[in-house]
């Protein structure tokens, strides 16, 4: 589903943030990035959703090489990838259903999908009931579950989470974690970054974990360190 | 696709509305340097009715009266070629009865009284003498002469109102050409930064929206909507202050019915031609300036 080649990615003069990097991923795996904050690890999601290119390597997506395909198909290649973050980026003026069916909307789904897959996405993540609210009327937990409603609703092929846990408490976070869970069992391939080591210690997935943008370990059922 | 178009349409509405000062700037800049741009037009349309009889360095028109027989006209005729010392013979332009009456359409176009005693039957006829010597009382020498032939009704001089006129409208023509280019290129300016501003307010829902995989045209038309629109809001305003501007003037002149003033009168046909350029140009100017401001900031 995810495959790197020997892929190096420099930000302007700095030591690579990224340096040979290669791995690959199978369809519906679940997978932790781990490493210390300005270890790579979110560099490596921003490289797989395309929102940078590497100077040296490829990147391979759902079979298809990413950085050989067109800009105008990177919007095509995005629909298959949902993005969830630490900050959640919620648009604060949307309610919670409007949150969702924006990512419906704005690349065009007709406006029946977007009235049935909004309440069922809603449903699935536990928020059924507060559709209506607004982010600031809702809990970090929650508004993370909203994100992650946005980001599954278009049924993706894969999942980049960026420290979803990051701004949570340990039992909030737990939840979230369940949640990515059951989306995994779906199908879904899930590929986490994270530097939270009870999380990981706890799913026992396979973890890579990250040096100074270096892989210093690829460990199946593995722990943080 | 109807979903497409109306969330256009929505957010091109929201954004136009939200940034109302900006919005307001880039409208007024517009509308002021279309109605620059349209001034320019009437002025140049203006003078040329004015000078419309002089075109091809024409220095002297003989008139001959309406009620001139053939024979008559084939004497003044005779008499011009006689001078090919004075006049260049092959430029010497004779215009009947009704190409008088339709040169006479311009000329009083300010003054609907006066062209509507004139028919072309009634009109004057004349001969436009392109001259060849630069010596102008040699030419005024010349046109006395034929102030006595029979059927010839008068003889009139260039050089009685053209210098003067012809160095104010350049003056005017310049002028004005360069204002309404700074002002447009400002307009360009303004819709720009209104829209990179309207962009920036909304980086947060750009990125998500890029992140979610809409296409760059998807989140940029709504933005190029509202600049074009700004352009379109603008040429409307300018049309209307440059018809205001017009009847004024045209309302004005009438009162000097009987002088060369008559001429700097613009008709409706022309008025309707140059609105529409005004609202093409600020379509243009509103979608080049909010077009490069998306495509520069769609990168957030």
């Amino acid at each position: 589903m995810i495959r790197l080649d020997n892929v190096t990615k420099t930000y302007g003069l700095e030591a690579p943030a990224v340096r040979d990097a290669s791995f690959e991923i199978a369809k519906g795996e679940f997978i932790f990035m781990v490493g210390p904050s300005g270890s790579g690890k979110s560099t490596l999601l921003r490289l797989i959703n395309r929102q940078e290119q590497p100077e040296r390597g490829e990147v391979w997506v759902a079979g298809q090489n990413i950085n050989e395909i067109a800009e105008s198909k990177v919007p095509y290649l995005r629909r298959n990838l949902g993005n969830i973050f630490q900050d959640y980026k919620l648009l604060l003026n949307k309610t919670v259903s409007e949150n969702v069916a924006f990512a419906l909307e704005v690349i065009g789904r007709p406006k029946h999908v977007i009235a049935q897959q909004v309440p069922a996405v809603l449903d699935l993540v536990g928020l059924a009931d507060k559709g209506d609210r607004f982010p600031h009327q809702l809990s970090g937990g929650e508004q993370q579950r909203v994100s992650i409603a946005r980001a599954f609703v278009n049924r993706p092929l894969i999942l980049l989470a960026d420290e979803p846990t990051g701004n949570l408490d340990p039992a909030t976070g737990e939840g979230i974690m369940r949640l990515l869970e059951r989306i995994n069992t779906t199908g879904t391939t899930v590929v986490m970054a994270t530097h939270d080591q009870r999380i990981v210690n706890m799913m026992r997935r396979r973890v890579v974990q990250l040096d100074r943008g270096v892989i210093v370990r690829d460990q199946e059922r593995g722990v943080y360190d | 696709m109807l979903t497409r178009i109306s969330y256009a349409l929505r957010e091109t509405w929201v954004s136009f509305r939200r940034n109302i000062t900006l919005t307001g700037a880039a409208v007024v800049t517009s509308a002021v340097s279309l109605l620059l741009v349209g001034s320019t037009f009437l002025i140049q349309r203006a003078f040329d009715n004015l000078l419309t009889r002089w075109k091809g360095d024409v220095e002297l028109i003989v008139y001959v009266r309406s009620d001139a027989d053939a024979t008559q006209i084939e004497v003044i005729k005779g008499a011009l070629e006689s001078q090919a010392s004075i006049i260049d013979v092959a430029k010497l332009r004779y215009l009947n009865q009704a190409e008088s009456y339709a040169e006479a359409e311009k000329l009083f176009a300010g003054d609907p009284g006066t062209l509507r005693l004139l028919t072309p039957a009634n009109i004057p006829s004349q001969f436009k003498v392109v001259p060849i010597s630069q010596d102008s009382n040699l030419i005024r020498e010349l046109g006395e002469q034929f102030r006595n032939i029979p059927g010839v009704r008068e003889v009139a001089y260039a050089q009685d109102v053209f210098d003067v006129v012809a160095r104010v409208s350049q003056f005017i023509r310049v002028a004005t050409t360069v204002m309404s280019i700074v002002l447009l290129v400002v307009a360009v300016g303004l819709i720009w930064n209104t829209v990179r501003t309207a962009m920036f307010a909304r980086r947060r829902e750009i990125e998500v929206m890029k992140l979610v995989g809409a296409t760059n045209w998807f989140i940029r038309i709504p933005f190029m909507l509202e600049g074009l629109l700004q352009g379109v809001i603008g040429g409307v305003l300018s049309c209307l202050g440059l018809w205001g501007l017009n009847t004024a003037w045209s309302g004005a002149v009438a009162d000097f019915n009987d002088t060369e003033l008559a001429a700097l009168v613009v008709t409706d046909g022309y008025m309707r031609f140059v609105m529409v350029i005004l609202l093409l140009i600020g379509a243009i100017a509103g979608a080049v300036g909010s077009g490069i401001a998306a495509s520069r900031f769609l990168d957030v």
